[in-house]
């Protein structure tokens, strides 16, 4: 009974600190969204030409099925700060001092995940209702039908997301921003093999996709289309047939088989408490090394021995070299810069140099593009500092006593981010610019502009570096990697979006910076 | 040079004042900011600094508004917040360089500069360390070096003592009261030591209000022949706590000397000589009292 206790309290604690954050209304919203979504059309899924008609089974395993793709990719970001809140709090020193095990805080943290995100897929799952009764194409609602994927397809889902939140936050490597670069690739991964192949199907789909195409052969033998998500469609590819689909039918197999994602998730969990130090100072990567033997008493001050210090008052303010005011943007952009540079490695630079060589030197036009866009997506770190570097480290109140800041700091921290960019993109720009191609030139400074301001757009609005990494990680890899339309904005390919139009975004989120950071001072 | 403060109040969300009509003006030397936890301090300091705007009132720094002109108050301005922060992967000196460049110094000078404050804190030999490395001491001393980087007219120091060992602490009230001849220091503290060592006018802050604005010798008057030395045993204690302010107790053969605040001397005491943290106590127990100024 002391274990449950402990542990909902644990789980309650953390729930209600993170359900009070506007951070979790923003993720509602969003959950709502989708709901909305769902209901005007704009997410819709389909089996080429037929969809299902709106009834229980139907909206039910579609939002659910949504909510579970979606969820698992944004409330991963949402839930991967549970130990770290500890960690900033202080609360986890506190913790740390209880007989509590490793293994149980691991577990009850996923299960403190596990709880925020149910909430959101509970608020979807309302909203799943409200599309049946609004889309009316079926004459009664069942509520077991409608919820039963919530809970057999999403939730064990949900489980897996907050268990892996949990082991990237305790494994060093994957804590920061590269676990946020990270996960994304991984999860675009799992979701290729799982929708490609059938294999490790933790979001469902394939258990969907077989019972619908199923019903869908029943009702149209001749059908050997495919299951397709779309969201944003164009009307043109909507469906234009409906047939009767009854559900899953939720057997003893299949809910065990689903059930095993949550033993699995359990076992992340409680792996991850082998790699969880338990808010041990000393394996923080800044922990406090002893002070060289040389460092004596400081000057004016009597060494152990004379007589009490606080009978000491010699001249020490006396010698203090004047200081002349020059302002001036070139020293800002340049320790902006040392700034954003400082404390990477030597391979991180070494990488940087070859990207740049590749993209530059190599003939292969695949190769090269390939690398140029690599190239941009290497110093995300560095750019996602922007903004967001102030609150991040509680320098602000320092900072932001200094006069002029808006017109002297803001600009310098976006120069040197464009600066950041024309370095590491310089192979490709170059490339360009000897092979003449005066587009891609201007599609490429476009690109060098866009990135930083949206970084600095972002780190000035959210206070932390996670929203951007995310944002930009996908944007990369939808533009620059994919070459979807309207999303490249390097210039790689021919498909890629007018440079008129990135630089017009970066006005705008220029202007979106200045006026957050404007927001933030008392007196701007 | 003259800092106004003319009935400033500041309301955070849930109506809560953390100040109500704070009025003081005061000229070089060093203002010692006495109050207990809560009291409005850090919210002056943040006004004062231009980091948070006054719900109403102004503050003038030699004529001119600063809600109007805050840049004319900035130029001269040394803040140490409370709480800061610092960026892990630079060294003292480069933190320091960037800080300068932020402040609009002339790199060279600057340079100059720090290398004469990282000596002043103590820091030089520890300069090219990540700050990331540093104790929570150290961090506070490159702080204090911050915030004289530009030679500041108007120098305010949040709790600058917290943190800081006995050793470093003397040397920086000995440094204040150093920096003071020709520019502003208000030093804001519940350290009583600190203001005793260093201030040359005292401010007594209490629930948002100034208590009290006077030179500490008027602070210790307040206390004078209020202040008694009582020699009890120890088993009374509990009940004398009910009746009387005790600032101090130390356990002796002869039973437990208290340090007792009282308007009449109780039977059997016998007088001291008030410290400034008897005036302090004297001072904030008769105001939370409603007893006059």
């Amino acid at each position: 009974m002391k274990f449950l206790r402990v542990l909902y309290h644990l789980i309650r604690a953390d729930f209600l600190e993170r359900t009070r954050r506007y951070s979790f209304l923003l993720v509602l919203a969003f959950a709502a969204y989708v709901a909305y979504g769902v209901f005007a059309g704009e997410i819709v899924v389909r089996l080429d030409e037929y969809r299902g008609v709106y009834n229980s089974a139907w909206v039910g395993s579609v939002m659910a099925w949504v909510s579970t793709v979606i969820l698992s990719l944004a409330g991963f970001y949402v839930v991967k700060n549970a130990i770290l809140r500890d960690q900033v709090t202080r609360v986890g020193l506190v913790l740390a001092t209880t007989p509590m095990r490793k293994s149980f805080y691991t577990l009850a943290k996923t299960l403190s995940n596990f709880t925020v995100l149910a909430a959101m897929v509970a608020v979807l799952a309302a909203g799943a209702v409200g599309l049946e009764l609004a889309r009316a194409e079926h004459s009664h609602l069942e509520i077991a039908t409608l919820v039963a994927p919530f809970a057999w397809l999403a939730l064990p889902a949900m489980f897996m997301i907050a268990a892996l939140a949990v082991l990237f936050e305790t494994l060093p490597v994957l804590r920061g921003g590269a676990g946020n670069v990270i996960y994304f690739f991984a999860w675009a991964a799992c979701l290729g093999i799982s929708v490609g192949t059938g294999s490790a199907d933790w979001l469902g789909f394939n258990l969907l996709r077989g019972s619908m195409s199923a019903a869908l052969k029943a009702a149209d033998p001749t059908h050997e289309g495919e299951f397709l998500l779309n969201l944003n469609i164009n009307p043109s590819l909507h469906a234009s047939q409906t047939f009767l689909w009854n559900g899953v039918d939720w057997t003893i197999p299949i809910i065990v088989h689903r059930l095993l994602w949550v033993v699995m998730a359990a076992g992340i969990a409680l792996l991850s408490s082998l790699f969880f130090h338990r808010f041990d100072p000393a394996r923080e990567p800044w922990r406090l090394k002893p002070l060289a033997p040389s460092l004596g008493p400081a000057e004016g001050l009597e060494s152990v021995g004379s007589p009490p210090v606080a009978q000491t008052w010699v001249s020490t303010a006396g010698p203090l070299s004047p200081v002349k005011r020059k302002p001036g943007l070139r020293p800002i952009v340049f320790s902006e810069l040392l700034l954003m540079l400082k404390g990477q490695p030597l391979w991180w630079y070494a990488i940087a140099v070859l990207l740049f060589a590749i993209s530059l030197l190599v003939p292969g036009l695949g190769v090269r593009s390939g690398a140029a866009a690599i190239a941009w997506l290497w110093p995300v770190l560095v750019w996602s500092q922007m903004g967001a570097r102030e609150a991040r480290n509680a320098t602000e109140s320092l900072i932001f006593c200094s006069e002029s800041l808006l017109n002297r700091q803001l600009p310098a921290v976006w120069m040197a981010g464009v600066v950041v960019a024309l370095l590491t993109g310089g192979g490709m720009g170059l490339n360009l610019l000897f092979s003449r191609d005066w587009r891609g030139v201007a599609a490429w400074i476009a690109g060098a502009f866009f990135i930083p301001s949206l970084a600095l757009a972002f780190g000035v609005w959210t206070g932390t570096s996670k929203p951007f990494e995310v944002l930009y990680t996908a944007l990369w890899y939808l533009g620059p990697m994919h070459h979807t339309a309207g999303l490249d904005f390097t210039g790689a390919a021919p498909t890629a979006t007018s440079p008129i139009m990135y630089l017009a975004v970066t006005v705008v989120l220029l202007a979106l910076a200045y006026f957050g950071r404007r927001t933030k001072l008392a007196y701007p | 040079m003259r800092l106004v403060i003319d009935k400033v109040s500041k309301c955070y969300e849930g109506n809560a004042w953390a100040l109500k009509d704070f009025c003081l003006e005061t000229g070089p030397g060093v203002l010692g900011l006495l109050g207990p936890n809560g009291a409005g301090k850090t919210t002056l300091m943040n006004i004062l600094a231009t980091i948070t705007r006054a719900t109403t009132g102004t503050v003038v720094w030699n004529g001119t508004d600063v809600k109007r002109k805050p840049d004319a108050l900035r130029a001269v301005l040394g803040y140490l917040p409370q709480e800061f922060g610092v960026y892990p992967h630079l060294n003292a000196v480069e933190f320091l360089e960037y800080l300068a460049a932020v402040k609009g110094l002339d790199a060279t000078s600057a340079r100059r500069r720090i290398d004469d404050l990282l000596k002043l804190v103590n820091l030089a030999d520890a300069r090219k360390r990540p700050l990331g490395s540093y104790s929570g001491g150290m961090k506070q001393r490159v702080g204090i070096a911050q915030a004289l980087l530009n030679d500041p007219q108007l120098l305010i120091v949040d709790e600058p003592t917290a943190g800081l060992d006995p050793e470093e602490r003397v040397r920086f009230r000995n440094l204040l009261a150093e920096l003071s001849g020709e520019r502003i220091v208000i030093l804001s503290t519940h350290i009583v030591s600190d203001i005793e060592a260093a201030a040359t006018e005292v401010a007594l802050i209490s629930q948002g209000t100034l208590v009290m604005h006077a030179l500490p010798e008027e602070l210790l008057c307040k206390a004078e022949g209020r202040v008694w030395e009582w020699v009890v045993p120890t088993s009374e204690i509990n009940a004398l706590k009910q009746r009387y302010q005790i600032s101090g107790a130390v356990r002796r053969a002869d039973g437990t000397h208290l340090r007792v605040l009282a308007e009449s001397c109780p039977n059997g005491a016998q007088p001291l000589a008030p410290t400034m943290e008897d005036a302090y106590l004297y001072c904030l127990c008769s105001h939370r009292a409603g007893g006059a100024r």
